[in-house]
């Protein structure tokens, strides 16, 4: 192995082996995850018209897999917001590793706890859904990856952008309202397209639409779904995000 | 007839906290952002997917819930603000200062408080527009209880705060039990259908859950149709009030006794 890849992965290694300090935040992640599923999901199981949804907790199983990779690829910003804070940055940058590589690192790193996380909750969907075939599980785990990397992305170049900490916080959830409720994750994509009139294509271009699709192909929910089409808009969201954040990282890393 | 001495320093604590409201623009423009994305996306649609015969507009119940929960996480972003104070040396200064103790921990709340509301009482006014419920007698109720609700939840912030002294532990536990409070209440679900899933853990900490009551109080008061109601407005009210005073008196009580600059011993 060269040295720069076994700096990246020393990099993200650390950013794993990190993941388990926060034990109860874990703790409490987890319990809010299956909360969603099952309170969130058998609670509106009696609320929703069963003409549009006839079981809400099948329906909302796949967009649970988004939240997770969502939430635990968040952490890795909450970390980056904090060094910045505490000017830990200037000690990662004199750390005999190439800035491409710290970077490289830090995103695999929080994409790499995503994927850790979502783990228990592939199994969650396999037995409330049903389980994938081998070409499913394949979709599934290229967009797991995609997607983590994506929000680990994401996360990290907006906990740079401020140094608040109120701000990062308020940041982190307004991310969360725009992505998840602007989406198909919750609702069928032509009620809230209704709602939105002209700007319906929003949520279909939008990334965790993409995604929901995806698990909910493969996962047996709706065999309708074209899964290579969906993977590849993903695929080019995840792209175009990743050089952005690697970009605005690298900046404002560098900042005084 | 003269102000106390004691009364004048609470309110220029409370001004000092209310000055600091003018510094939050971006803050603010993003809660409103996020508060347009709840009320006028995920509000109607999931309220479209709704039953129409489950005893109530579920848009206009969601509506008094979604302020409830606003209400809550602003009081909670307090505790971001007084963790960030304890990092760059603000609560040693203030305690530095020639104020009694009680006056300062009263002032902070009330500032808390204070702050809370202004910020969210336009979305009180579009929410009480929507749901049909803007006449003066209940937007002077609905603005009274939300003080003492959020009197009750900044009073909580300030203990817990204290108790860390660590902006990342903060972060950690106001960001789970953020999240699980609202779950755990009938902000966004009725308070029967609750009961109808027969898990009691789920519904008596939904029932006993602070979030339920000022939810609940908020939709008997506007919404006269509402028949949902496990609990009586005035039942609802009183423990708004308890808990409130409550919370209030012990955070005096640690703010007197137990805290030295750097934290609570």
């Amino acid at each position: 192995m060269s040295s720069e890849l076994r700096s990246i992965v020393n990099i993200a290694y650390r950013d794993i082996a990190r993941f388990w300090r926060y034990k109860y935040w874990l703790a409490g992640q987890v319990a809010m995850n299956l909360a969603d599923i099952l309170i969130f999901g058998l609670i509106f199981n009696g609320v929703v018209n069963k003409d549009l949804i006839p079981d809400y907790v099948r329906f909302v199983t796949p967009g649970i897999l988004c939240l997770s990779i969502f939430i635990s690829s968040f952490s890795i910003g909450r970390e980056v917001g904090v060094e910045l804070r505490r000017e830990v940055t200037q000690y990662l940058l004199t750390l005999p590793v190439r800035r491409e590589g710290l970077i490289i690192g830090r995103l695999l790193g929080g994409a790499a706890r995503g994927l850790v996380y979502q783990f228990g909750f592939l199994v969650f969907a396999s037995i409330i859904l049903s389980p994938p075939s081998l070409e499913g599980w394949v979709y599934v785990l290229a967009t797991s990856s995609t997607l983590a990397l994506t929000m680990s992305s994401v996360s990290i170049s907006l906990s740079t952008v401020t140094r608040d900490f109120n701000l990062q916080a308020t940041v982190r959830s307004l991310t969360y309202y725009i992505l998840f409720f602007v989406s198909n994750i919750f609702y069928p994509q032509k009620v809230i397209a209704a709602r939105l009139g002209p700007l319906a294509p929003v949520v279909d271009y939008s990334p965790l639409t993409m995604a929901t699709n995806i698990y909910r192909w493969a996962f047996r929910y709706d065999a309708s779904i074209n899964p290579w089409g969906n993977f590849a808009g993903l695929g080019a969201w995840s792209l175009v995000i990743v050089a952005l954040a690697y970009k605005l990282y690298i900046r404002n890393l560098l900042r005084d | 007839m003269p102000i106390p001495h004691g009364f004048k320093a609470v309110l220029r604590v409370v001004e000092w906290d209310l000055m600091k409201l003018k510094r939050q623009k971006a803050f603010i423009a993003m809660r409103t952002a996020w508060f347009i994305i709840q009320s006028l996306v995920f509000g109607y649609a999931i309220s479209r997917i709704a039953r129409p015969d489950i005893g109530v507009d579920y848009y206009k119940f969601y509506l008094l819930g979604l302020y409830t929960a606003l209400l809550y996480s602003a009081s909670i972003a307090r505790a971001y603000i007084i963790a960030d104070e304890f990092d760059d040396g603000i609560i040693d200064y203030h305690l530095s200062l020639p104020l009694k103790r009680s006056v300062l921990a009263a002032g902070r709340v009330l500032g808390g408080a204070v702050s809370t509301l202004i910020f969210t009482a336009p979305m009180m006014v579009f929410i009480l527009f929507l749901t049909g419920g803007l006449d003066p007698i209940s937007f002077l109720i609905s603005i009274a209880s939300a003080f003492t609700f959020s009197i009750g939840v900044v009073s909580f912030v300030v203990i817990i705060v204290m108790k860390l002294k660590s902006t990342d532990t903060t972060d950690i536990f106001f960001g789970t039990i953020d999240a699980i409070l609202v779950r755990l209440s009938s902000v966004f679900y009725p308070l029967p259908i609750i009961k109808a899933l027969n898990i009691p853990a789920y519904y008596y900490s939904a029932l006993f859950n602070p979030l339920t009551h000022f939810a609940d109080f908020l939709r008997a008061l506007v919404l006269p149709e509402y028949f949902l109601l496990e609990l009586s407005p005035a039942q609802s009210m009183f423990y708004i009030l308890g808990l409130g005073i409550g919370l209030l008196v012990v955070a005096i009580e640690l703010f007197e006794r137990k805290l030295e600059a750097g934290g609570v011993k």
